[in-house]
């Protein structure tokens, strides 16, 4: 019995270690931070139904972002750009809380890492 | 004096190249996006800008993934973008048209066209590269700014519910976001 799930176990190893060569793949997606992850997310969910446009927004005289979907980027934009090592009183007197200027401010830090990941996949492979 | 001339001056040169802002599309959906995006002037309709071409954004191409069509101005598109789009039909009156290369002097940075337009507009349907063919209900007219007192159609939603496209402005990033 013994034997048997030890065999058992030496052959889960080598299916996980098989599975992760192929993971070990790198792309843009995979290597992002958890912090740009989430940031995805919160723009994929402004297409959830809750979070699409209302009536009411869709009828602004304006084609800015709604400040209720704006609302939904700013904690993921925010923890982006503390992960920098910026800090909340710099970020606080650089966009003075506008959320615009932190969302754009987030973009802005989100392109510049993606270039970087692009960059080391090129030097890797 | 000369501090305060050069912020004035950077500031200007910031705002006359964040005129033409920066294009993102985020294509979240299965399918292909194949359009035109079309830029204008906020006040008026004239100049108009859009590619000549089709533009082809494939499916699942978004900032997750860094496939994201992403054109920062009608010049560097070509050379940083993914989607580069060669030429730009440029219409500075109903009567006059013209075909501008993406390193025409007409399209600079910092231009008059470039100064004077905003992206505003796409017209586009969704194909289906697995069966070949164009996904029923799935294209629309989407516009953010008025143009000839028409109302903006910011946003779409399929017949079906399953998919729906929209455009927004954040600060200085136009989105064309396919959900």
């Amino acid at each position: 019995m013994k034997r048997y799930f030890l065999l058992t176990a030496i052959t889960l190893l080598g299916l996980i270690s098989c599975n992760n060569e192929g993971t070990a793949v790198n792309t843009v997606a995979s290597m992002k931070t958890p912090q740009m992850e989430n940031f995805d997310k919160a723009f994929k969910s402004l297409g959830e139904p809750q979070n699409r446009p209302t009536e009411e927004e869709r009828k602004r005289n304006t084609s800015e972002l709604s400040d209720r979907r704006k609302a939904l980027l700013v904690p993921a934009s925010k923890e982006l750009i503390l992960s920098t090592g910026i800090t909340e009183s710099e970020l606080m007197r650089k966009t003075g809380g506008d959320m615009s200027q932190i969302i754009v401010w987030a973009t802005q830090i989100y392109m510049k890492k993606t270039d970087e990941i692009r960059k080391n996949i090129k030097t890797e492979n | 004096m000369k501090k305060f001339l050069t912020i004035i001056g950077i500031a200007a040169v910031s705002l006359a190249y964040a005129q033409g802002g920066t294009l993102i599309i985020n294509n979240y959906t299965p399918y292909e996006y194949r359009g035109d995006i079309i830029a204008n002037n906020s006040s008026g309709c004239y100049p108009i800008v859009g590619n000549t071409n089709k533009i082809i954004v494939p499916a699942d191409s978004n900032t997750g993934n860094g496939q994201q069509l992403q054109y920062d101005n009608y010049r560097d598109q070509y050379t940083s973008s993914l989607y580069p789009n060669l030429n730009w039909t440029v219409s500075t009156s109903a009567t006059t048209t013209n075909i501008r290369p993406w390193n025409h002097p007409a399209v600079m940075p910092g231009g008059t066209i470039s100064n004077f337009t905003k992206w505003s507009a796409t017209k586009f349907d969704m194909f289906d590269t697995a069966t070949g063919s164009y996904v029923t209900g799935f294209n629309a007219n989407l516009s953010i700014t008025s143009c000839n007192s028409s109302t903006p159609t910011p946003s779409y939603n399929t017949p079906n519910g399953l998919n729906s496209a929209e455009m927004f402005v954040i600060g200085s990033i136009t989105y064309i976001q396919l959900y």
